[in-house]
């Protein structure tokens, strides 16, 4: 798993994506702390957390599109698949690459909160508690998207794949206020709803463990369709 | 060494290979012959357990592909039709990752320097791979099989899209590491099979339809034994003459081929051998012999009859013991 992982992560910076996609998110931390810190003039940081991690979903498809698409078109999966490590270690190295990245890019979100602390009095549980909740949202969807990208050699359809995933389960929430069994069911799958608590600068267990499935089922169903393409 | 037995792939409904079955034996170069789409890249992926069989089993020094699939990939280089590189990486960043992923237990830097002088790509080492030529891509892929000097070596087309120098040079690389490994090479192009194997298998449509030395299968699929002589002689009584030797069936003349030389074919009984003999007549007679030559089919002729189904030197019944025949040699 650690050469997969070494080898993915490195190459993320040989081509400028890594790069690009840490500077974007910087940047846009950076003017919306501006905006809401300076011109609207309001401490409440929890706010700029809240809907910045939105921004964050945008580089998830980027991150994984390449993933395994990428090396079926290449064939370089042939030399991944020959040798002597286990399909697991492969889907794990890849994931945690582009993990790796997503946290970057998200932990680089407390620059600006660590240059206010100077001069001000923070609420860290909030912070703390929404960098928690963006960290396991992107896994969550980095799962996704490292599974989409397993099922098709195009890097674009994988990444449009994933995008569409991505903006559904963030306005899935929408019809969470429908009555009836709809509007329960929805309410659990919600992404957005299980994220909220951790806005609120809460540690909620049940939320915990609902990302991390996700990404223990997708990165399973990842491993179960790299398989099954050796038996068609 | 290596054993596939039964060996059965189905994509859908397209049968790709039918019940391939052979043995390789240590140290030998084994060339895989066959017209393009005819299942020599499916029987390596199966072997390097990159695909699955759909029957069959592999068997690699006595260990089972599905039984201990790690086991069995750690004694196999493989070196796939188109090279695994990562062409973002450097040569030596490539070879580095690909010995981690190897799990290679040898001292990383000293072997990682060995493979690049067996296969001369030393002066590429710190440039990217896709900045490479073909030749050079080439021989970083022999390089990333040669990684954990595996016992068994297998190639799928190494010397493809070459250009002829480059060809030749791939080709000595394999026959010195022939002497090391147990090389199983795929090829469409028959010259290769010949220059580097000690051992050729056919195979078309999925099926193995020869099994054996390149001579051998020239040798046995020509159906009859013919002698061509070119002899300087009167034409009457050398056909008489050829006629009276022991063994001989038939004479034709093909007529005065230059002055006073005539040529003709003889025809032996099946596996004997009058070369000796026709040469006593002739020096008794003081008949001057100016050139001789035997009809077996080239390697080329042979391909073509037996993709063309017109022969086929493995019958399913005898199938083990001339396989073992082919191994023994």
């Amino acid at each position: 798993m650690s050469a997969v992982f070494k080898r993915e992560f490195k190459s993320f910076f040989t081509s400028p994506v890594g790069y690009v996609c840490v500077a974007a998110l910087t940047a846009l931390y950076g003017f919306f702390f501006y905006q809401v810190m300076v011109m609207g003039s309001t401490s409440y940081i929890g706010s700029v957390y809240y809907t910045i991690f939105t921004y964050g979903m945008m580089i998830v498809p980027i991150l994984t599109m390449r993933t395994f698409s990428e090396d079926r078109k290449n064939k370089t999966d042939q030399a991944l698949l020959t040798a002597p490590v286990n399909v697991s270690g492969i889907v794990m190295g890849k994931f945690f690459s582009a993990f790796a990245i997503y946290a970057i890019a998200t932990l680089m979100g407390l620059l600006p909160a660590l240059a206010l602390s100077a001069f001000a009095v923070l609420p860290w549980g909030i912070i703390i508690g929404n960098i928690i909740g963006t960290l396991l949202y992107g896994g969550a969807m980095i799962s996704i998207g490292v599974f989409i990208s397993s099922l098709t050699v195009s890097q674009v359809i994988a990444a449009l794949g994933t995008f569409a995933v991505s903006l559904m389960l963030l306005f899935i929430e929408n019809l969470a206020s429908s009555s009836g069994i709809v509007g329960t069911v929805v309410k659990w799958i919600s992404f957005t709803s299980r994220y909220n608590t951790f806005t609120q600068g809460l540690f909620d267990i049940t939320s915990c463990v609902y990302f991390l499935s996700i990404m223990a089922i997708f990165c399973f169903l990842t491993m179960r369709k790299i398989e099954s393409r050796r038996w068609n | 060494m290596i054993e596939v037995k039964n060996l059965t792939k189905r994509y859908g409904n397209n049968l790709a290979l039918d019940n391939v079955s052979f043995k390789i034996e240590e140290g030998t170069v084994v060339g895989f012959l066959g017209p393009n789409g005819a299942g020599k890249s499916t029987t390596m992926n199966i072997v390097t357990d990159y695909l699955s069989a759909t029957e069959g089993s592999v068997t690699v020094m006595g260990k089972n592909i599905l039984e201990e699939p790690n086991e069995v990939k750690k004694l196999i280089g493989f070196l796939p039709e188109l090279p695994p590189l990562y062409l973002d990486m450097t040569v030596e960043e490539y070879l580095s990752f690909m010995y981690d992923l190897k799990k290679v237990k040898l001292n990383k830097v000293s072997h990682i320097n060995e493979v690049c002088e067996i296969t001369k790509i030393t002066d590429v080492k710190g440039r990217i791979i896709g900045n490479l030529s073909k030749g050079y891509r080439q021989r970083v892929g022999i390089a990333q099989a040669l990684l954990g000097n595996p016992p068994v070596l297998i190639l799928d087309e190494p010397t493809v899209g070459l250009d002829p120098k480059q060809i030749i040079e791939i080709r000595t690389l394999i026959k010195n590491l022939g002497k090391k490994h147990t090389v199983i090479l795929s090829s469409h192009i028959l010259p290769e099979v010949q220059a580097v194997c000690e051992r050729i298998l056919v195979i078309n449509k999925g099926k193995l339809v020869a099994d054996g030395t390149a001579d051998r299968l020239a040798h046995d699929l020509s159906s009859e034994h013919k002698l061509i002589a070119r002899i300087e002689a009167p034409e009457k009584e050398l056909v008489m003459a050829l006629k009276a030797l022991a063994r001989v069936i038939d004479v034709v003349c093909y007529g005065e081929k230059e002055p006073g030389v005539f040529e003709v074919s003889i025809e032996a009984t099946p596996g004997s051998d009058i070369r000796r003999d026709l040469f006593a007549m002739l020096t008794r007679r003081g008949w001057p012999i100016l050139s001789l030559r035997n009809t077996d089919l080239t390697l080329e002729e042979v391909f073509i009859q037996l993709i063309n189904g017109d022969a086929v030197l493995i019958n399913q019944d005898s199938e083990d013991s001339i396989i073992e025949k082919g191994a023994e040699e």
